[in-house]
């Protein structure tokens, strides 16, 4: 009951903000739909805004079954798409393709290493420490790209563009219709991610630690290595994110690379609760909400109204599961 | 010298009113993440609010909206069950989106000039004012010994006739007074409100609450000392020290990079309040 009231004071909340700011409610509905499922080529949009939030939605996703709110992906997505486009830029042809994707998984990796390490060996929060590494992860790419790494004919601050040999190939490309193939990478990582949680030892050993620390040790798994390995893969899945939104589609990293997938991420992961195969299709609506919400940009409605929306989202999903466990007990 | 000073002050201010935000509510057992959505919502309310009705009323609505903030948190957190790091951090992505969107639309884009807010001297007075009446709220009266207690070990208190709820519902709305002042401040000290302005500074306050071992004297010398890397940035930007300019985003950086390793804890042990997160 109580769930069902804050609902329906949400999507109140979301109209009178609308209303508030002289927008048609109805008008802006239309054009967020028209604007992200339309047309073949709005649906592409989706498609492709999908890709990105599908893969650090399974970062998030990863961590979250350990019981690590990895909030980092942020910047283990910039990291993760700024070393791809540079090993990308070294190493033409395919052989640079794949060096360029293990090279994002790695500085994914890398920059969750210290988050990590801190929650599971010294028992900081790791929520402060990815927000803070975030804001680092900003500076240094912000810092590399506008000086060390620039192109040298670009005036903006930006890499080379890299050339269409080094890039991953389009799945389906017969315009209007373009689907990345990044997109089935992301699928079938998501795949084998559900299959090596329901079937794997490690995956249940990942998945008992998230339930109860405390049991878990107590059942002889070392949960300190579990969270740091976690934290690891959950980086390494997201550094993949950002490396295949430089090969997949922007073919350059930029200042200004993510619009906040890592933010929007959170929301996909905590909403697909405990099953990883639900993460496709709430990154799906979230590829929507954010193809469309750019639309609506048209009507005057400013960027910040998809955020509240996905903050409203995450606190509506949690309050709902609160109350699903709440009935398991 | 002097110079260093004035800045390390002005740019601990809005971290010691929200450390001791912080404080309020992580001592009473509610973690308290939302620090930066309650200062950035409270900045834009007093902008808004200053150019409209002036700076009195500016701070007091800003006052009241971080508030508000605070009891959505007490709400979730102890009504709804909500996982309190959940709910803060959707409560910042709301802020975000939330003041965004207000200021985009409710604002004149035509008008020009500082806003005009109470005198930046009035928040820093609060600011040495804030710590030291919790410091003899904590140690001298009743109502310090139950806000501790709710927070050290709600069970035991529930038992001894205490009302955890309650308790952590007055130290929320302490949270949302402090938080508020912080906002407002932001706004008095640059004379304009912008997107995401609070940068950080609530994680920054709870980073310094966490070094301070989530004592009142601790946390507002460690407050002093982010502040102190803050105004590095502006004194040293440009200039080479080593040689070489180093980048102004170094500077930036040193903040949240000192926030890391205070959370490594290699600058001395954490105390967490034993009841913190727990119903």
């Amino acid at each position: 009951m109580k769930q069902v009231v804050l609902i329906i004071a949400c999507v109140v909340a979301f109209i009178g903000m609308l209303v508030l700011g002289g927008i048609s409610p109805i008008e802006a509905a239309q054009t967020l739909f028209t604007g992200s499922l339309g047309s073949p080529r709005a649906i592409s949009g989706s498609l492709k805004e999908t890709t990105p939030l599908l893969l650090a939605g399974l970062g998030v996703f990863f961590a979250l079954r350990a019981g690590l709110f990895n909030i980092g992906i942020e910047g283990q997505f910039l990291l993760g798409g700024f070393a791809s486009a540079l090993v990308a830029l070294a190493v033409p042809g395919p052989a640079g393709l794949l060096l360029a994707m293990i090279a994002g998984i790695a500085a994914g990796a890398l920059w969750a290493l210290p988050a990590g390490w801190i929650r599971a060996y010294r028992n900081g929060h790791e929520v402060i420490t990815t927000i803070m590494l975030n804001s680092v992860a900003v500076a240094l790419t912000d810092f590399l790209v506008a000086g060390p790494a620039r192109a040298a004919n670009q005036t903006g601050a930006t890499t080379a563009t890299i050339p269409t040999s080094g890039r991953l190939p389009a799945l389906l490309n017969s315009p209007p219709w373009n689907v990345s193939s990044g997109l089935l990478l992301g699928l079938i990582l998501c795949g084998v991610m559900a299959w090596w949680m329901k079937r794997r030892v490690a995956g249940y050993e990942l998945q008992a630690v998230g339930a109860n620390p405390s049991a878990a040790e107590f059942a002889g798994i070392n949960v300190r290595k579990v969270r740091l390995n976690a934290m690891l893969i959950s980086g390494a899945i997201g550094g993949l994110g950002g490396a295949i939104q430089t090969l997949a589609f922007e073919g350059r990293f930029y200042q200004g690379f993510s619009p906040g997938y890592g933010f929007d991420s959170l929301g996909v992961a905590l909403l697909a609760g405990s099953n990883a195969l639900l993460v496709v299709p709430m990154s799906l609506l979230f590829g929507v909400l954010s193809k469309g919400g750019t639309s609506l940009l048209i009507l005057g409605v400013p960027k910040g109204l998809t955020n509240l929306v996905a903050g409203l989202v995450i606190l509506i999903s949690a309050t709902i599961r609160y109350r699903r466990q709440a009935q398991d007990a | 010298m002097l110079n260093t000073v004035l800045l390390t002050l002005s740019m601990a201010t809005p971290l010691v009113l929200a450390a001791m935000a912080g404080y309020c509510s992580e001592r009473s057992g509610v973690i308290n993440i939302g620090l930066e959505g309650k200062m950035l919502i409270a900045a834009c309310v007093s902008a808004l609010v200053s150019i409209s009705h002036g700076p009195v009323l500016g701070v007091l609505a800003a006052i009241l909206a971080a508030i508000i903030m605070s009891l959505v948190h007490w709400l979730a957190t102890q009504r709804f069950g909500i996982d309190h790091v959940i709910s803060g951090m959707s409560l910042n992505a709301i802020s975000a989106g939330a003041t965004n969107f207000m200021f985009t639309r409710f604002s004149d884009p035509d008008r020009s000039g500082r806003i005009g807010t109470l005198p930046p001297l009035f928040y820093q007075v609060c600011a040495i004012a804030a710590p030291l009446a919790l410091l003899a709220y904590v140690a001298k009266t009743r109502g310090g010994l139950w806000l501790v207690a709710a927070g050290s070990d709600p069970e035991k208190a529930r038992l001894a006739g205490l009302q955890p709820d309650r308790i952590r519902l007055f130290a929320l709305i302490a949270t949302g007074l402090f938080s508020g002042l912080a906002g407002a401040y932001l706004v008095a000290d640059t004379g304009v409100f912008t997107d995401n302005m609070t940068a950080g500074r609530g994680y920054i306050a709870l980073a310094a609450l966490i070094l301070g071992g989530w004592r009142v004297g601790q946390t507002a010398l460690a407050c002093l000392a982010f502040g102190f890397l803050s105004s590095l940035n502006l004194l040293f930007q440009g200039t080479d020290l080593v040689g070489v300019a180093l980048p102004s985003e170094f500077w930036t950086s040193l903040p949240y990079l000192a926030t890391v390793i205070a959370l490594a804890g290699f600058l001395g042990k954490q105390r967490t309040p034993a009841g913190l997160g727990k119903t």
